[in-house]
């Protein structure tokens, strides 16, 4: 089960006229965050659900979102303290996510391989050695046990 | 006799056929030259009425130094190699079963049913008759003129009426009658000596008493007995003289006459012996032994001083042969011997036939047939043998035939089938030397086309076409010619057929080139374009078998297979550029992507990611793409590619 966390838009109202319209946005927004409520919420962020196949498309597009991931641990790769590990969603067992767990995450959380676990997550985008662009890497934010 | 003395004669007589004028035309004297430098005849010199036969020259061949054939009244005489059944002849050797007149005459025979008309039945009884009839004579007082030779001559005569005789029985009784009437004449030749002889001897008592009385040694006595005399004494005298003179001349006149006649009758003696003689041994050349036995044991009976000697030189090689052959003196009583073991040999012979026969022992029947035929056609036992056994032997005769044909044609292949269809009749019939020839020489002309096809791969166009040449001679019908003669078509053609395969190598055409690769390895006599050649034969050929194994791989495991083919025939397509040049790769390769659909199109989403740099979606998908194909090497060098570059980054 995942769910997305929006990030907060300052929103102003400049038009009078259209404050009607942002009143029925809201009112969706909150439709919305009525049937998409979060199992578990580390922090207060809204959480939406995570499809892996629109991630296989174009992870670009998730970029920013905030996901809480249900998963267990198919490999380890780690370089350095780094580690990446694939995931694979309950349910879905042909398909395998990699997540980056950068150092200092897990606190006391031991991921063994063959283990599921609560992945808070956050599609991102960094630099590698030479300043290029990796694009739509899911950093790993927080882990949990089951 | 024992049967190689039977074979040894059979030399001599050389079946007879030599004294026939169609003989030398019939053997189909070979080719070359004739070794015989000279030649012994008859020679005759009729003014004197002698008659000079000589037997027995031999010819020597200066060059080879090898003695020719003995020959009897200056005909050569044929010998034969029991060894090898061929008969040596005017230089030549001649396989008796091969042999033109033999074997026209052997299937003449063949084809004949045994004579059982009445006339021949009465011929065989008389002639039974007539030969115990003269083996009777020869215990019976001889006399020219008896009553047993009248019966044998009279039965002669009645033989030769049946057609079937030739005229043989006529000759022999005209040489019976000849010889007796010479007899006769020698015999009033002698009566007229006798009277001469007494004439003579008066006429010597007359002139001794005129001689006496001339000389007066008996004139006293004279005197007494006529008074008047010796007035006219001198004039009688004088008669006296003339009629001495006379009577002397008279005698040695008759003395002449008796001697001249004596001469005669040794020259008409001896002439007589030797005709005789001569229709014997005719006999005996014609194969007519009843005949040669009847006319040698009548021999003795007509000549009855005993002499039976051949008029052959003793030193000549014929009379050593003779002796040789028979154990015996060249005598009118050894050809009685040879013509009776001759007739008892043949007799033999066509019982063995005949039980060979029974025990389906076809080609030793027909070699003692054909043997027993050419030395005693005329034999009863021969000329009386059934017509089912002759259908059994003409039948294997004329495999046989047809083998010898086929040899000379050099169809080997043809010939080996023969073989074996003797071999299915005759179980005992020994094939192993035809069958090793045949294999031998198709093992031969096989060895020449494989030369010639060297010498193609090497460019080396004479020492092909000599080699073709050589196969062909060999086994002119060898399949593999056909070969050897589309690849000559092809050297004909090679320079079109070269600038063809250079165009197609320039396209990279390579399946074109495998495909007509019979036609393309013309070209492999240029050294470039072999190298080209061979690597486009090779290259199909992997791409080929590789795509069979794939194809079975993918039957096997339809879910991973495809997928492993695909990611194999990509691999090689990288490593070989020439791969994907090829329509059977591009297609395999399609056909397998499109069974593995998920897992190439999950390939193909992770290298469009990489390559945008969408690292999670590129890993995400070559995760799913080791999901499907876990011992995928793409989808394992992808992970662990953008794995790193992952971890390395900074966020």
């Amino acid at each position: 089960m995942a769910r997305k966390r929006r990030s907060s838009k300052d929103k102003k109202s400049q038009l009078p006229m259209i404050l009607g319209s942002v009143g029925g946005v809201g009112a969706l927004v909150v439709a919305a965050a009525m049937i998409m409520k979060p199992s578990e919420t580390p922090e207060s962020a809204p959480e939406s659900r995570f499809s892996i196949a629109d991630y296989r498309q174009d992870a670009s597009r998730l970029t920013g979102n905030s996901y809480r991931l249900e998963a267990r641990i198919e490999n380890i790769e780690s370089i350095g303290n780094e580690r990446l590990v694939a995931v694979s969603l309950p349910n879905n067992a042909q398909e395998r996510l990699p997540l980056v767990v950068p150092n200092g995450v897990t606190n006391r959380v031991n991921l063994t391989r063959g283990d599921s676990f609560v992945f808070y997550v956050k599609c991102r985008n960094g630099k590698d050695e030479q300043g290029l662009d990796v694009k739509g890497i899911m950093l790993v934010e927080k882990v949990e046990n089951m | 006799m024992k049967t190689s003395t039977y074979l040894k004669l059979l030399s001599v007589f050389g079946y007879a056929l030599m004294v026939q004028p169609g003989f030398a035309q019939g053997l189909g004297k070979p080719s070359g030259e004739q070794t015989v430098k000279e030649r012994t005849a008859v020679q005759s010199d009729n003014n004197n009425g002698d008659r000079n036969i000589t037997i027995g020259k031999t010819n020597v061949d200066p060059e080879k130094g090898e003695a020719a054939n003995p020959q009897i009244l200056g005909l050569e005489i044929p010998l034969l190699d029991p060894s090898s059944d061929t008969v040596s002849y005017n230089g030549g050797k001649f396989d008796v079963g091969n042999n033109a007149l033999v074997r026209a005459r052997f299937e003449k025979y063949l084809q004949q049913n045994p004579d059982d008309s009445t006339e021949a039945k009465r011929y065989r009884k008389k002639m039974r008759e007539l030969l115990k009839l003269t083996q009777k004579s020869a215990r019976s007082r001889r006399e020219v003129g008896s009553e047993t030779l009248l019966e044998i001559g009279n039965g002669l005569y009645e033989l030769n009426e049946y057609p079937g005789d030739g005229g043989i029985s006529g000759s022999l009784a005209s040489a019976v009658a000849s010889a007796v009437a010479v007899q006769y004449a020698n015999r009033s030749r002698h009566r007229r000596n006798d009277a001469m002889q007494k004439e003579i001897d008066d006429l010597v008592k007359k002139t001794n008493t005129l001689t006496n009385r001339n000389t007066g040694r008996g004139q006293k006595a004279a005197k007494t007995v006529g008074k008047s005399d010796t007035a006219n004494a001198p004039n009688t005298s004088v008669t006296n003289t003339y009629t001495i003179a006379h009577n002397t001349k008279k005698i040695a006149t008759l003395e002449a006459a008796g001697v001249k006649n004596d001469a005669d009758s040794i020259a008409a003696l001896e002439l007589s012996k030797i005709n005789f003689q001569s229709t014997i041994i005719s006999m005996l050349m014609q194969r007519r032994y009843d005949h040669a036995l009847i006319g040698a044991q009548v021999y003795r009976h007509v000549f009855r001083d005993g002499d039976t000697t051949l008029k052959m030189d003793s030193e000549s090689p014929a009379a050593k042969l003779f002796e040789s052959g028979t154990g015996l003196p060249p005598t009118v009583n050894a050809m009685a011997t040879l013509a009776s073991n001759m007739r008892h040999e043949i007799d033999q012979n066509m019982e063995a036939v005949t039980n060979m026969l029974a025990q389906n022992k076809l080609a030793d029947a027909t070699q003692s047939l054909i043997q027993a035929v050419a030395v005693g056609e005329y034999m009863q036992s021969v000329a009386t043998f059934p017509v089912e056994g002759r259908r059994r032997i003409a039948e294997f005769w004329s495999l046989r035939r047809k083998a010898l044909s086929t040899m000379n044609a050099r169809d080997y292949g043809a010939l080996e089938e023969i073989a074996a269809k003797m071999k299915a009749m005759d179980p005992d019939f020994d094939d192993s030397m035809l069958t090793s020839y045949c294999a031998g020489r198709k093992a031969q002309s096989d060895l020449h086309l494989r030369n010639a096809a060297k010498a193609l791969k090497a460019g080396d166009e004479a020492t092909f076409n000599d080699e073709i040449t050589k196969a062909g001679a060999i086994w002119p019908k060898n399949p593999n010619l056909e070969k050897g003669r589309q690849q000559l078509e092809k050297i004909d053609n090679q320079d079109s057929v070269r600038d063809e395969f250079r165009t197609l190598v320039e396209r990279k055409e390579f399946r074109t080139i495998y495909n007509e690769q019979d036609k393309f390895d013309v070209v492999a006599i240029d050294p470039e374009l072999k190298k080209q050649y061979k690597d486009a034969i090779a290259l199909i050929g992997t791409i080929d078998g590789m795509l069979a194994q794939l194809d079975v791989a993918a039957m096997q495991d339809t879910t991973m297979g495809p997928c492993m083919a695909y990611e194999m025939l990509v691999e090689q397509g990288e490593k070989d550029a020439r791969y994907k040049d090829d329509s059977k790769y591009r297609e395999a390769l399609n056909r397998f992507a499109l069974s593995a659909h998920d897992f190439t199109r999950a390939l193909e989403n992770a290298r469009n990611c990489e390559s945008r740099r969408e690292y999670g979606s590129a890993l995400s998908n070559y995760y799913r793409a080791q999901c499907l194909y876990p011992r995928s090497t793409m989808a394992g060098e992808g992970v662990k590619r953008i794995t790193e570059i992952v971890l390395k980054a900074k966020f």
